[in-house]
């Protein structure tokens, strides 16, 4: 345990958000976070609908604009990058989309083939080639030649998954991986994220609210909510939290209804206030 | 009163806002010429869509354009005794005008809002992200070849429509009203001159920039406003971007036209 307390000191990690603030036109979504991702560790981000994971994960990936000093990636600050330096950033970066996000107008393998075809010269046979392989390892090798509209969607996941992994990403960022998916498909991706870590050394960050894969497959959990961070930690450190939302969310309670009439009424009048105050 | 200077300040930053970022964008698509990646394949793809199908529609508006042409033509200069200068009336008014106009109301009509739906779709189902995270320009990668392809399939269509339109002012004038064939094609041939084809060239350019400008703007921005992307936001801009592009079209024929007079 100390050993690994000892490495973490000397060992940054690759991704450091601090203090990130965001906003959805003048409406405040993310406050204060703070948190490292640690590299060849698998981090989930946990948290109820609506609780900001999505942005987070969007202001990590750089598709919202991040002001200085709030992310670092590998000591560099994200909200200073230029055009070139996002584009190397995004090059070590593999990211599955909550609906795939797959092309419409082509076919899956030539969906997975985008990243190659562009950023690499290799012949058209190694590229398709090297989709099989990708498509192989989603188990979706015989669904190459379909179109995005004729597979379900736990199909199209896991084909925006295999594009994600096409260029052999450094970081790999996945939204929702199991949400849509039958509870076999579900662990069948867990495993692959799994396997991902051990032999390829990935840095995974999954963001998700299904608790039974996120204790499956984190290394290390992140629990939010409206906008905070309720607590962070490894699984078991999670699973022992005392915090009442936390444990909330973990026995998966619904919020009760508010009994006070007068605090209920004044917390609407106040969020009314401050909406119009803007 | 502070309130109503509040929100007319406010309204008029975010208008200027929005003419920025509609310059930014058209900066981009441009730049996107010279930026990997290779684009010989998907220019080719979007000819096809943008001209070889637009090819009947036009073809089919040009004939009936310059068939009413040689009617009311006709009709016209009956009264001065002069039919003769019917080939001449129907030429100039289709290369100089009708041609690149209608071409690009046309074109609008059918490529341009089926392009604006397509990039919105692409932006409300994290497409565009996507091709961002793969970093992958998607300006370059996606608007410029279908900028290309209008640059390469107005002219063409405009010049094609020009000749149908011309013949249907022949159809009428000559088969049913009885001009003769000789003064009908000798007014075209003496009154046509390179100025107003150039003209007629100049334009249809100049639309087509107009015309994937506007409509591949308000595909990729679809819904970034209201920040809610669902179908909806496609819709609305889509008929955004058709209204929008039309009127600019017409706006900037008269702009061009008061020019190059």
């Amino acid at each position: 345990m100390k050993r690994e307390a000892g490495l973490r000191m000397v060992h940054r990690d690759l991704i450091e958000v601090c203090g990130l603030n965001s906003h959805y036109s003048g409406r405040q979504v993310l406050f204060d976070i703070h948190f490292g991702i640690p590299d060849t560790n698998i981090t989930v981000i946990m948290g109820v609908s609506g609780c900001g994971k999505t942005t987070l994960l969007r202001h990590m990936i750089g598709l919202k604009r991040t002001r200085p000093g709030q992310i670092m990636v590998d000591g560099q600050d994200l909200g200073k990058f230029n055009e070139e330096e996002m584009r190397s950033y995004r090059r070590r970066l593999g990211v599955l989309f909550q609906s795939g996000a797959l092309f419409n107008s082509m076919t899956v393998s030539q969906n997975i083939a985008v990243p190659l075809k562009v950023h690499t010269r290799l012949s058209d046979e190694t590229i398709q080639i090297m989709a099989l392989i990708k498509l192989n390892l989603l188990g979706l090798a015989e669904f190459g030649a379909f179109m995005p509209s004729q597979l379900s969607g736990g199909m199209r996941k896991r084909a925006g998954l295999a594009r994600a992994l096409a260029m052999d990403p450094e970081i790999l960022f996945v939204d929702e991986p199991s949400s849509g998916l039958d509870p076999i498909t579900a662990a069948g991706l867990d495993r692959l994220i799994l396997e991902l870590r051990d032999t390829l050394g990935m840095t995974i960050i999954v963001v998700t609210h299904e608790l039974e894969s996120a204790f499956r497959i984190a290394d290390r959990l992140i629990v939010m909510d409206r906008g905070r961070i309720l607590a962070a930690g490894s699984p078991d450190e999670i699973r022992a939290s005392q915090n009442e939302r936390v444990l909330q969310f973990l026995e998966r309670k619904a919020d009760t209804a508010e009994v006070n009439t007068a605090g209920y009424l004044s917390r609407i009048k106040g969020n009314e206030i401050t909406r119009s105050g803007r | 009163m502070t309130r109503m200077v509040q929100s007319l300040g406010a309204a008029i930053l975010d208008q200027l806002a929005h003419l920025g970022r509609m310059g930014l964008f058209l900066v981009y698509m441009i730049r996107g010429i010279v930026k990997p990646p290779g684009k010989l394949w998907s220019v080719i793809k979007q000819i096809h869509f943008i001209g070889t199908k637009s090819f009947f529609v036009i073809g089919f508006t040009a004939a009936f354009t310059g068939m009413v042409l040689g009617l009311q033509g006709y009709y016209t200069l009956a009264k001065f005794g002069s039919e003769g200068l019917l080939g001449s009336g129907v030429a100039l008014s289709l290369i100089r005008e009708l041609g690149p106009v209608l071409t690009a109301l046309m074109v609008t009509g059918r490529a341009g809002s089926a392009i604006c739906a397509e990039i919105g779709i692409m932006r409300i189902d994290e497409q565009i992200d996507a091709l961002e995270c793969m970093a992958i320009d998607p300006y370059s990668y996606l608007i410029t070849p279908k900028l290309l392809a209008g640059l390469v399939c107005l002219p063409l269509l405009t010049a094609y429509c020009d000749v149908v339109g011309i013949l249907g002012g022949y159809l009428v004038g000559v088969d049913l009203l009885g001009v003769s064939p000789g003064a009908y094609l000798s007014g075209v041939e003496n009154s046509v001159v390179w100025k107003d084809v150039y003209m007629g060239m100049v334009k249809s350019l100049g639309f087509a920039v107009l015309m994937i400008w506007i409509c591949t703007y308000k595909g990729f921005y679809a819904g970034v406003d209201e920040g809610n992307f669902g179908p909806e936001q496609v819709g609305r801009a889509t008929t955004n971007a058709v209204v929008l592009s039309s009127v600019s079209i017409l706006a900037a024929d008269y702009v061009v036209t008061s020019i190059l007079l």
